[in-house]
Order: structure tokens, then C-alpha cells, then sequence
């Protein structure tokens, strides 16, 4: 099974610039912090799921449909349970149920579900090489761009190793739920301990493996993939400031907050 | 695989060496002994020298050298000088050495970064700012030369172990080094990417590279121009193959395992050397006499031609070696009784979205069995092992232990029926001793303070470790972590112990240790399933195997007649042991050299 979200495809959204890939992943998110409203964040949802649906990412969303579910139902829940404003509509138990905090909860859900979908839109049309290019296209130094695209690669690595850890673990009679919180914090520390040290040892060989390979001989690497900037990327980034701006000036305006005045 | 000359790897021989050794010197810090000691070596442009010997004799470290990781990675003191091409490495980064030394390691998972395998190879050139125009011819050849033309747009993650390292191979020579350093590239292959390799190998040699290779296997390096055997950081032979290879003596004090043929040749009295299995048949025949030209019945009841003797085989000479199967049946092998321990039935497996792992797989292990599992990787081996050990939950057919279904198990109930030592001991290991490492299971499980006490110290004398009981598990070498990993699963009392390769990694003398400890286990009752790619090592100690491919069980039986299936075998890249191709091509199924020098010697 590949262990990246990459997957290739001849995209608009694949071949758009490196760099403007990484100004959508910015804007987006910006675009996102400045509403609360679920209504409000509609279109930037709606604007994803066209994305997926062109770029041929569903097959990354159903992989992790686990996490974003969980994460919406929890984010949804705590919050429309602990957000205290406006007028009670319902009791859940002691727990009073407003609109304001229905708004709220669901609008939180709604906020970490698109910025988890930006994400997986972005690997899943990005090249890790692209996402090292783009990062020092805009002026980031190219060690330091490429150590962020090595979290991205290394990550599934360690995943695999922690899941084999905690398997091994397990089959020793290791029960991770037992005691109170200090006891359960040193309960995983027969995890802890060979993810990290197995970590730091491949950490340490593909450090040797890159350095071998000629990596930090110069800052201005060149790229076997010529990456231009065409006029769908001059496009991309006037959609992406009118997004930007917009979703600023509806924060502007108010729009995009809660009313709790209701 | 094809035989492509990489455009301009090969490099006109200089009138310097290639590589260039003066009294090199290397101790890590903090450790009292010399890694390295005085080493001293001068190697040719287009040679192949082949680096052997023990763990800890220095082999990495040497290799380290020769780029500049050593010293600028590992810490310590360096002295002497090293030269690559006539040029002193004195300043250089290691980013630097990269058109000069080409290094590929053992671990091909943290060598390979790029998304697809163009990008890979392109790397280091995009480093040295290449230009576009010049570095796409330079990848499609590199990845021709390695036999992997058409794989540009592969992700790597998704190429085989063999192929995984002929790309990190192509990602060096791409920028057309003078030296291309091999450390181990072969350890965590399988038979096919072994052979595939090895392959590759020759034709590099072929093309007049200059190549440093370190490995294991001494089969495996005949076609090398020299042989270096190191002990202790020291430089204790340094020989062309056929004189080194002859020395069956001192590589075994050196802790190197001699080819088959050498060791049949040295207790036959062959002289010189058979250098291949025809040489060493006709050396046989032409001593020994030619057989008959009857068939004779091996004791697989197999017919096998031209038999030079009649007896029957005996059991294998290795120390605790397998005795003579109970060929018949394929379940059961001597000494296995009573009903199964586990027991398999119509097991069916898939990961998410892919090939089934498994496809109807049936299996029983008995008491007292010693069962190899084999096959290529991918052929759900581990999947296999993983249902049996309860960490993948069957989602069709059955799984049980002591005739109940797994699933009703608990952990601590399990644990006493099968035990599972994962490949990596690494995995597992995390106290800040080695007794209380062994001790973690007991006490998961509750059991009294004495009797936790009992079982560490019964366990750890068992693995040989009594002595490093307060020692820090990390200082530990790789084959003690690996018997600490064996003694942490023993703690708990298995009847069976099912291990996911426990011998990669090691060198000839751990390999056999590990062996040694599980086929004592083996003679004191326990079960023993061993997930291997080393031939060898089925051939001297397993007396069942089960062949896997494509999630299938394809062979299931005694040892015996699973060498006895050229064709089997031939399909599934298994290489036979030099011994057991030469008994063949003489008629015989022997499992070991001494086996087969007794039926050749007509003593069998």
C-alpha cells in the first residue's frame, strides 16, 4: 500500500505552480480562521469538494474518513455542549442547547474538517519534491524547506513503526488503559521509548543517505521537473486573493461570526 | 535483467588507486578499542574487492571512511589518510565525496525520500545544480543500467525490496562516482532481490566499475577480484577468492561462514577447489567414481537420477540440526505429537483495497514441530504469522489454538500457547535493563514477584545473557538485542514460538547462536515457526517447511523434499544451498556438508 497521499494524476490542480499550490493551502486556511459561521463556511466546503472530485483525491478522503468523521463529531460535540451564549432552545441534561452554540459547534466541526481536507488536497496533488520547490521559490532556505518535506515523508515511516510497537507491546500483556493519568502516561512509555530511539536511528540514516547523495552541496538545488508559471497559475492566485479578501472583508462586515444576540 | 553499460560510469583506470588507504585509524568515542586499526589498502580502478568478516570487525566503518561520514556523523578519532583517485579526503563534506563515492546502505527505507524513482535518481544531481537538459538522458540511463527502464513515474514505496535497492544503486551511480561503496545491500532481501542484486552486481563489475561491496556471503562473491577479511578493525587476509575462499579454517575462527563447496572440498580431501557446482561434480565423480546410471529412491520417496551411492540420508551435521523427518507426512515431522498447538483453516486475508494477502491458507503446528516459513516477500508470510500471533483478526476462516478459537483468548492465555519475537527486536525493547526488559510480560501478567524472578533467571541463562542482566539493553549488540527479544517472549512460557526472521542482520556466528538457542528450545519441547529467507539455514535446522507465494500455501512438508523441488523452488526464487544443488546433480538430497561427504564417502 503507498505510504504517501500523492496520488498521480494529469490535473489542472496537479500541474498548477508548486508555489501557488502552497499560497491555496495558505489561503484557505486563512480564509477559514476568520469565520465561524457553518453557513459562512459553506463555500470554502463546497469549493473542496469540487477540488476533490477534480483532482481524483476521494480515494486519500476515504482512507482517512475515520479521523475527519471523529474529529467533526467530537469538535461538534463539546462544543455545541460547552458553548454557554445565547438563549437556551433545549436541555441536554443539565447542558443548555442554543442556536448560537449549535452555530458554534457545528462551525468548529466544520473549520477543522476543511482545513484537514485542505491538507489532504494538497498532498494529494503535490509532490513532495514540488512542496520542497515551492517553499524555496518563495524565499524559504532550501535546508530548511526541505526538512519540513522530510516531516511529510518520514511520517508514514514512523506510523508504520509505531503500530508494530505497540503490537509487540501488546502481545507482552501491556494494557495502555490501566490506572489512573500518571500511571497511564508511564504505561506508554514501552512505546515511547522504541518509537523515538527507532526515530532518531532512521532519522540519523536517511541523514547520512541524503548527505551521501550530495544534499547541502548547494542552496540553489536545480529540479528535473521544470516547473512554469503558466497563465491558469496567474489565475489561480487572483481566485485565491478574491477568496482571501472576501472571506476578511465578511469577517469585516460580520458576516462570518456568531450572533448570539438571538 | 539487461546488460546495459551506464554511459560514463565506467572510468578509465588512473594511474593512482581508486581507493587509497594509509594506516587508517578510527576509534568511536567512548568506546576503548579501535574500530578500525592501521588499515592499509590500495584498490584499482574497475576492481571489485568484497569486504568480510564478524559483526564489530569494522566492515561499516571502513566503508564510512571512504566518504566522509566517518568522521562527520559518528564521533571520534580519526587518523590516516584516505584518497580517492590520488585526491585526500582531508576537508571534504560528505555532500562533496558524492561525484567521487558513491555509498548504498543496508536500510532501503531511509535511502530512498522521492516520490517517484526519476526523482530519486535525479536527486544528487539536482544537488550538484545540473542542468534539466543534462540530468533526463542521465536518468534514463541510470535506471536502464539497473533494470529499471519504464519505472520513472514509480513511487518507491511501492517497488520490491530487490528493486528498492537497485534504484538506490541507479540514485548513486547517476552521478558517475569513481568508487561505488556497497554496505550490506543484500540483508533485508528476499531470495528473488538477492538474486536480482547479485545480478546486477555482475554486470556493474562488467562495466569496469570500481566497487567496494560488504556482505555476508561468501557464495556470492566468487566473481570479486579480492576478498578482505577483517577482525577487530584488522586487516587479517587480503586474497583473491580462490585463495581466500580455500582457507576454510581461518574464515570459520574468523567467524565467517565458507561456501558449501569449500567445506566439501577441504573434508573430501579436493584439491584444488571446486570454484562451481560442475567443477566440484566432476572432482566428486572423478574421486569417488562415477555413480550408476539407475535411479535411486531419496528418502522423500522422490526419484532422484544418477546416484552416486545408496544409502539413505542421515541427519545434518550443524549442531542441533534437524534429524531425519518423518517424511511421509507433510505435518509432521519427528518428535511432533498430539493435536495441534494452532491450527489454520481456510484463511483468507486482505489488506485495505488490495491483492488478498492470504487465500485459503491452511496450516496446523504440533507440538515439537521446527517449521521454516518461506517465500518471497509479499507472499503473506507475516500476515500468516500475525493471525497466528492474534495482532490481524481473521476476517475469513479460523484460527485456532489448542483447538479453541483464537479470538476467545486473552492475552495472558494466549501468551502460554504462542509466543512472537517481531523481526526488528528494536520494536520492543525500551527498559533500562535487560532483566527488567525481561520481566516486562511476567508482570503484565501478574504473576508473583518470585515467580517473575524464576522465569528471568531461567530464561536468561537459557539465551546466554545471565551476565548482562544490569546492562542497559541498547548497548546490547544487534544478535544480543535479538536473544533478548527471544527471552522476553520465552518469560511468558509458549509452547510455540513463531519468530519473523531472527537471523537478519546477523553475522554467520549470532546467526548460528540464535539457531543453536532455538533448536535447544526445540529438543526441550517447544515448537518452533521461523519466517526465513536463508536457505542455509532451513536446510541445517527446520524439518518442515512451508512455502508461501502470493498468499498462498504452495508446498507444505518435510525439508527433505522441499529441496528435493528444483522446479518449486526454481518458481519461487528460492536459491538451493551450494551443497544441496550439488547432492542433487549427484543423486542425493543432503541438507548438509557433512551429509553429503558421508554419502559420497559411501559412509551414509
Amino acid at each position: 500500500m503507498p505510504i504517501y497521499l500523492y496520488l498521480d494524476r494529469a490535473t489542472a490542480l496537479h500541474r498548477l505552480h508548486p508555489g501557488v499550490k502552497i499560497l491555496a493551502l495558505f489561503t484557505i486556511f486563512w480564509s477559514i480562521y476568520w469565520l465561524d459561521q457553518p453557513l459562512a463556511l459553506a463555500p470554502i466546503g463546497a469549493i473542496l469538494l469540487l477540488a476533490a472530485q477534480y483532482s481524483g483525491s476521494w480515494s486519500n478522503f476515504y482512507r482517512l474518513r475515520w479521523l475527519l468523521l471523529l474529529i467533526m463529531f467530537f469538535t461538534a460535540a463539546v462544543w455545541v455542549i460547552f458553548y454557554r451564549q445565547g438563549s437556551p432552545l433545549l436541555m441536554l441534561g443539565p447542558f443548555p442547547i442554543s442556536r448560537a452554540s449549535l452555530e458554534f459547534g457545528f462551525g468548529r466541526a466544520f473549520k477543522l474538517a476543511e482545513l484537514i481536507a485542505a491538507t489532504i488536497l494538497f498532498l494529494s496533488t503535490t509532490r513532495v519534491e514540488e512542496f520542497a520547490y515551492g517553499l524555496t521559490w518563495m524565499g524559504m532556505p532550501h535546508r530548511i524547506g526541505f526538512a519540513v518535506t522530510l516531516a511529510f515523508r518520514l511520517a508514514p515511516l514512523f506510523i508504520d513503526s509505531a503500530l508494530d510497537v505497540v503490537a509487540a507491546q501488546k502481545l507482552r500483556g501491556h494494557d495502555f488503559s490501566r490506572g489512573g493519568p500518571i500511571a497511564r502516561m508511564r504505561g506508554y512509555a514501552p512505546v515511547m521509548v522504541p518509537v523515538f530511539m527507532g526515530a532518531l536511528r532512521k532519522a540519523n540514516n536517511m541523514a547520512m543517505a541524503l548527505e551521501a547523495r550530495g544534499f547541502g552541496h548547494t542552496n540553489r538545488p536545480t529540479s528535473l521537473v521544470e516547473y512554469r508559471f503558466r497563465p491558469a497559475d496567474w489565475l489561480g492566485v487572483l481566485a485565491l486573493s478574491a477568496l482571501g479578501a472576501g472571506s476578511f472583508l465578511a469577517y469585516l462586515l460580520g458576516y462570518g461570526a456568531i450572533n448570539v444576540g438571538e | 535483467m539487461p546488460s546495459v553499460k551506464f554511459d560514463g560510469a565506467s572510468s578509465a583506470p588512473d594511474a593512482a588507486p581508486a581507493v587509497l588507504l594509509n594506516r587508517v585509524r578510527f576509534t568511536y568515542r567512548g568506546v576503548d578499542s579501535r574500530a578500525l586499526d592501521a588499515i592499509t589498502l590500495a584498490q584499482r580502478a574497475g576492481e571489485a574487492v568484497a569486504i568480510v568478516g564478524p559483526s564489530a570487525a569494522g566492515k561499516s566503518t571502513l566503508a564510512k571512511c571512504l566518504n566522509r561520514i566517518i568522521p562527520d556523523f559518528e564521533n571520534g578519532s580519526l587518523e590516516g589518510t584516505v584518497e580517492i583517485g590520488g585526491r585526500k579526503l582531508w576537508d571534504w563534506r560528505v555532500c562533496d565525496v558524492a561525484p567521487l563515492v558513491g555509498m548504498v546502505f543496508q536500510d532501503f527505507e531511509s535511502q530512498l525520500f522521492a516520490s517517484n524513482a526519476a526523482s530519486e535518481v535525479a536527486f544528487a544531481m539536482e544537488q550538484r545544480g545540473l542542468e534539466r537538459a543534462e540530468m533526463e538522458p542521465r536518468v534514463r540511463a541510470a535506471l536502464q543500467a539497473v533494470g529499471l527502464a519504464g519505472f520513472e513515474g514509480r513511487d518507491p514505496a511501492t517497488l520490491s525490496g530487490g528493486e528498492k535497492q537497485r534504484l538506490a544503486i541507479a540514485a548513486v551511480m547517476v552521478l558517475r562516482p569513481r568508487v561505488i561503496v556497497l554496505d550490506e545491500p543484500t540483508t533485508d532481501l528476499d531470495p528473488q532481490g538477492r538474486a536480482e542484486l547479485f545480478a546486477l552486481i555482475d554486470d556493474l563489475r562488467a562495466q569496469g566499475l570500481t566497487l567496494v561491496i560488504i556482505e555476508h556471503d561468501l557464495e556470492a562473491l566468487r566473481g570479486c577480484d579480492r576478498i578482505i577479511l577483517l577482525r577487530a578493525g584488522e586487516i587479517v587476509a587480503d586474497a583473491a577468492p580462490v585463495d581466500l575462499m580455500t582457507q576454510v579454517g581461518l574464515l570459520e575462527r574468523c567467524g565467517v561462514r565458507p561456501a558449501d563447496l569449500d567445506r566439501l572440498c577441504e573434508r573430501l580431501g579436493i584439491s584444488p577447489h571446486a570454484r562451481n557446482l560442475a567443477q566440484a561434480e566432476a572432482a566428486i565423480r572423478d574421486k569417488f567414481g562415477a555413480p550408476a546410471a539407475d535411479h535411486r529412491s531419496c528418502p522423500t520417496g522422490l526419484q532422484v537420477s544418477g546416484a552416486i551411492t545408496s544409502s539413505s540420508a542421515k541427519a545434518p551435521g550443524a549442531k542441533g540440526a534437524a534429524g531425519d523427518p518423518t517424511d511421509a507426512a507433510p505435518q509432521g515431522s519427528d518428535g511432533a505429537a498430539g493435536p495441534p498447538l494452532v491450527e489454520v483453516r481456510e484463511l483468507s486475508y486482505a489488506y485495505q483495497r488490495g491483492r488478498p494477502a492470504l487465500e485459503s491458507v491452511s496450516l496446523a503446528i504440533r507440538e515439537r514441530e521446527f517449521v521454516a516459513i518461506v517465500g518471497p516477500n509479499g507472499s503473506g508470510k507475516s500476515t500468516l504469522a500475525k493471525h497466528i500471533a492474534g495482532l490481524a483478526r481473521c476476517a475469513k476462516g479460523e484460527v485456532t489454538l489448542l483447538g479453541r478459537d483464537r479470538a476467545g483468548y486473552a492475552p495472558a492465555e494466549s501468551a502460554r500457547v504462542v509466543g512472537f519475537v517481531f523481526q526488528n527486536p528494536d520494536h520492543q525493547i525500551f527498559a533500562a535493563t535487560v532483566e527488567d526488559e525481561v520481566a516486562f510480560g511476567p508482570r503484565n501478567f501478574g504473576l508473583p514477584k518470585d515467580e517473575v524472578a524464576r522465569r528471568v533467571e531461567s530464561v536468561l541463562r537459557a539465551v546466554g545473557l545471565e551476565a548482562l542482566r544490569g546492562k542497559d539493553p541498547f548497548l546490547l549488540g544487534k544478535g544480543e538485542r535479538q536473544r533478548l527479544a527471544v527471552a522476553a517472549a520465552l518469560a511468558l512460557k509458549p509452547r510455540l514460538l513463531l519468530l519473523d526472521e531472527p537471523t537478519t542482520g546477523l553475522d554467520y556466528l549470532e546467526q548460528r547462536r540464535m539457531m543453536d538457542l532455538l533448536a535447544g528450545l526445540n529438543r526441550d519441547g517447544a515448537a518452533i515457526a521461523i519466517i526465513t529467507h536463508t536457505p542455509w539455514l532451513v536446510a541445517a535446522y527446520a524439518r518442515r517447511v512451508v512455502m508461501m507465494r502470493e498468499g498462498r500455501k504452495i508446498f507444505d512438508g518435510a525439508v527433505r523434499e522441499f529441496f528435493a523441488r528444483q522446479q518449486l523452488l526454481a518458481d519461487s526464487s528460492f536459491r538451493l544451498p551450494e551443497v544441496t544443488a550439488l547432492g542433487l546433480r549427484l543423486g542425493l538430497v543432503a541438507l548438509s556438508v557433512d551429509e553429503l561427504a558421508e554419502l559420497i564417502e559411501g559412509r551414509g
